[in-house]
């Protein structure tokens, strides 16, 4: 009876590891001979992920010696699954990062510092938006991949339509609202200036205004205001600038002139009102032309309005390649060759131009006749925004500072409260968020 | 089993130390994943919550810091609020409306297996699908509901986007999924109420309301139970629909809107963790929820023997 019990609690242990095994999985180690495995991420469309699986293949041949994994998935899923792996410490070694989630990333210790690397193999003047992966105290945690940079996009049948001069260089953010006062109009056709207008049944809003790179950061940015300070630990809300920018805004949208974050949700997305046309303007930024030209729109793009004091300002978000810190040796000269393949290589960067998803990060091909060719006409817009372009305050709590200022600041534009009551709360809980993070 | 001759007390048993040994083995598999998958991360989320964890570093030790912070965070009662709103809607009307449908699908009428299968499609449709059907109704510009009230001459409402309609609109849209299911296990509950207890009633003059109330709903306390237990913990846990159909889908830190109005407890256990990668604070919320659920589920089983009736 002994000897059974004793088989019996063999078998039973067995099985344990049997499974315990099957769980731990297969943890297969790169093979030895020079080779470098190179696990890459990034998060992709179909269409762009067919472009990219083009570039890696010519990379491969370039470096046959590099062998590349590639984990992509959409946008959402990307960065949830990249989380996970970042805590179960198998994140890929080179991952592309939105723009705005570089410092998320870089300020907890997860990237590496690529400040070196980019000094000893990269001539900062001849790419775009190097410059917006630094942080306050010099350092670069990434290279950008493609740059994103609004102008200001406009219908030219709505202002056809309605007989308005299309925008030019010199508009102010009043311009502006006097000419989307003659272009938003009611279901029953009556335009905003009309004292017949109905404010409850707009169907053609004269600007789409949406959260922060579309929405509120430009014009506070270019009334002379902002949300942080040099260093990014410091609200600044609390500011005459700001508040004379918020009740431009407040006031377009009691008019409906601009739709109200609550007139958005209608939408089938935020970013919907101008490609369906249902906006005559919006603050847009480079891949926004994709739906404009699949929608088949008239339309065209300018620099973005001057603020009352003439300054201008258009947000930027350069998305990255970064370096996981985990990765030294071998793969992390892998990981560079990879990054730096994208930023030099003129002819990846005009096959990633192709796709119409991002202004080249390379000034040369940003500035040929293939990039600057096709829909909209004034591309060269885009390029001349540089001169004035700065990110959105970017920082390592960044998501959830943009969701308590907008928590209170929408509410102010809904017409709950006043702006100065919304800009006091914003600016007092803003700084609880920063306060978390970096007074420790 | 019973009719089996009795057999001798030693061989009885060793046979039971056989089966009971095959028994062991084949939960094996089960049992291996509850210590790796589930007993492992309950134990390794408890730790978490005692310490600062963002994900890329290692957690750091900091005692009850975390819980400290939840119960002065203004964000946290207002989710706990919103949840408790949500669930005093919720489970009452859900059960009520399950079981008088369960009752009315249980007489013997024409296409009745229709009727219990048209009941039953939200159940099995997805969040998604029922956002798009529900948009076309509550849309605020293009939406049915709105076009009606206006030809009655009502003033159009901003349904989703309204802070006080956010959670009753998002409640009445929940029974209307989830009471298919219930009804199915009420149904259950009610096939074994014997007839000739109604018949007994009937012959001594109960009418439709008395024999509902006085045979029914005792005899099925036991499926009543049940439901309320599994629609309780089920409203705490609300997730997928709150994130779906207030922004989630679109922005991670939108959801629950407006004004935080539906955030609900897992939202912002899911924001603050993989969010804003508070890992440590959001298992405190965790653990809270499950103080909470527990306590719920406890008193729920003590007030049972008060009014369940099991046969």
């Amino acid at each position: 009876m002994k000897s059974q019990l004793n088989k019996w609690s063999a078998l039973l242990l067995t099985m344990i590891l049997l499974a315990a095994l099957l769980i731990s999985g297969c943890s297969s180690k790169g093979g030895g001979g020079g080779d470098v495995e190179l696990k890459l991420g990034f998060y992709s469309s179909a269409q762009s992920d067919e472009k990219m699986q083009e570039l890696i293949a010519k990379f491969q041949e370039k470096y046959p010696n590099i062998k590349v994994k590639t984990e992509s998935s959409p946008y959402n899923q990307f960065f949830q699954k990249l989380d996970t792996q970042i805590a179960a410490e198998s994140a890929p070694d080179v991952w592309l990062s939105d723009g705005v989630l570089v410092p998320k990333y870089a300020e907890r210790g997860g990237l590496m510092d690529l400040t070196e690397r980019i000094q000893q193999d990269l001539k900062g003047d001849e790419y775009y938006g190097l410059e917006f992966n630094k942080d306050a105290a010099g350092k670069y945690w990434g290279v950008p991949q493609g740059i994103q940079i609004a102008v200001l996009y406009y219908n030219k049948d709505m202002f056809d339509e309605a007989k308005v001069e299309y925008p030019n260089e010199d508009w102010t953010w009043d311009d502006l609202k006097a000419a989307a006062e003659q272009l938003t109009k009611d279901s029953n056709g009556k335009y905003a200036a009309d004292p017949a207008f109905d404010k409850n049944k707009v169907s053609q809003y004269g600007l789409t205004f949406f959260s922060i790179t579309e929405g509120w950061m430009t014009v506070l940015k270019s009334y002379g205001g902002g949300v942080l300070n040099e260093t990014l630990d410091q609200s600044v809300i609390d500011s005459p600038e700001n508040r004379a920018a918020l009740e431009w805004i407040v006031d377009g949208m009691q008019r409906e002139l601009l739709p109200t974050p609550s007139d958005l949700k209608s939408f089938q997305s935020n970013m919907a009102p101008f490609p369906s046309k249902a906006a005559a303007m919006r603050i847009g930024i480079y891949a926004r032309t994709i739906d404009a030209n699949a929608a088949g729109l008239n339309y065209d793009v300018t620099l973005l309005p001057k603020g009352p004091e003439g300054k201008r300002f258009s947000p930027v978000i350069a998305n990255s390649w970064v370096i996981n810190k985990k990765v030294d040796g071998a793969v992390a000269d892998a990981a560079w060759e990879w990054v730096k393949f994208w930023a030099t290589e003129d002819e990846v960067q005009k096959e990633w131009a192709s796709l119409g998803e991002a202004v080249p990060v390379k000034k040369s091909v940003a500035n040929s006749e293939q990039f600057l060719s096709g829909s909209p006409a004034n591309k060269q817009a885009f390029l001349d925004s540089f001169e004035f372009a700065g990110t959105l305050d970017v920082n390592a709590v960044w998501s959830e500072w943009v969701g308590k200022f907008n928590d209170n600041i929408n509410r102010a534009f809904e017409g709950e409260i006043p702006v100065e009551q919304a800009m006091k709360q914003a600016d007092q809980e803003v700084q609880k968020v920063l306060d978390e993070f970096y007074k420790k | 089993m019973g009719d089996k001759p009795l057999t001798p007390k030693s061989h009885r048993r060793r046979r039971l130390d056989s089966d009971g040994k095959w028994g062991l083995l084949m939960v094996t598999p089960y049992i291996v994943h509850f210590i790796v998958f589930v007993l492992g991360s309950l134990l390794a989320s408890l730790y978490f919550s005692f310490s600062h964890y963002d994900i890329l570093n290692a957690p750091q030790w900091a005692g009850l810091a975390n819980y400290k912070k939840l119960f002065q965070e203004p964000v946290f009662w207002k989710a706990m609020w919103n949840t408790i709103y949500f669930t005093i809607l919720f489970v009452p009307l859900q059960t009520i409306l399950a079981l008088i449908l369960a009752t009315a699908l249980n007489q013997r009428l024409r296409g009745l297996k229709f009727f219990r299968l048209a009941h039953f499609v939200p159940v099995i449709s997805s969040w998604t699908v029922i956002l798009y059907v529900s948009d076309a109704i509550f849309n605020p510009r293009f939406g049915l509901a709105n076009s009606f009230l206006l030809k009655i001459g009502l003033e159009p409402q901003k349904w989703l986007q309204d802070e006080r309609l956010v959670i009753p609109l998002l409640v009445m849209i929940a029974v209307w999924k989830g009471i298919g299911y219930i009804m199915v296990i009420f149904l259950a509950g009610l096939q074994n109420v014997p007839a000739d207890v109604y018949e007994a009633a009937e012959i001594d003059g109960a009418g439709v309301f008395r024999k509902f109330m006085h045979i029914t709903v005792p005899l099925i306390s036991g499926t009543t139970f049940l439901v309320l237990i599994l629609s309780t913990i089920s409203t705490f846990q609300a997730f997928e629909q709150i994130y779906v159909m207030t922004g989630g889908a679109l922005d991670a830190s939108s959801a629950g809107g407006p004004n935080k109005s539906s955030l609900v407890l897992m939202i912002y256990l899911y924001q603050e963790g993989f969010t804003f990668l508070r890992m440590g604070y959001a298992s405190a919320i965790a653990w809270v929820l499950f103080v909470i659920l527990f306590i719920l589920t406890a008193l729920q089983v003590t007030l049972q023997k008060k009014w369940v009736h099991y046969e």
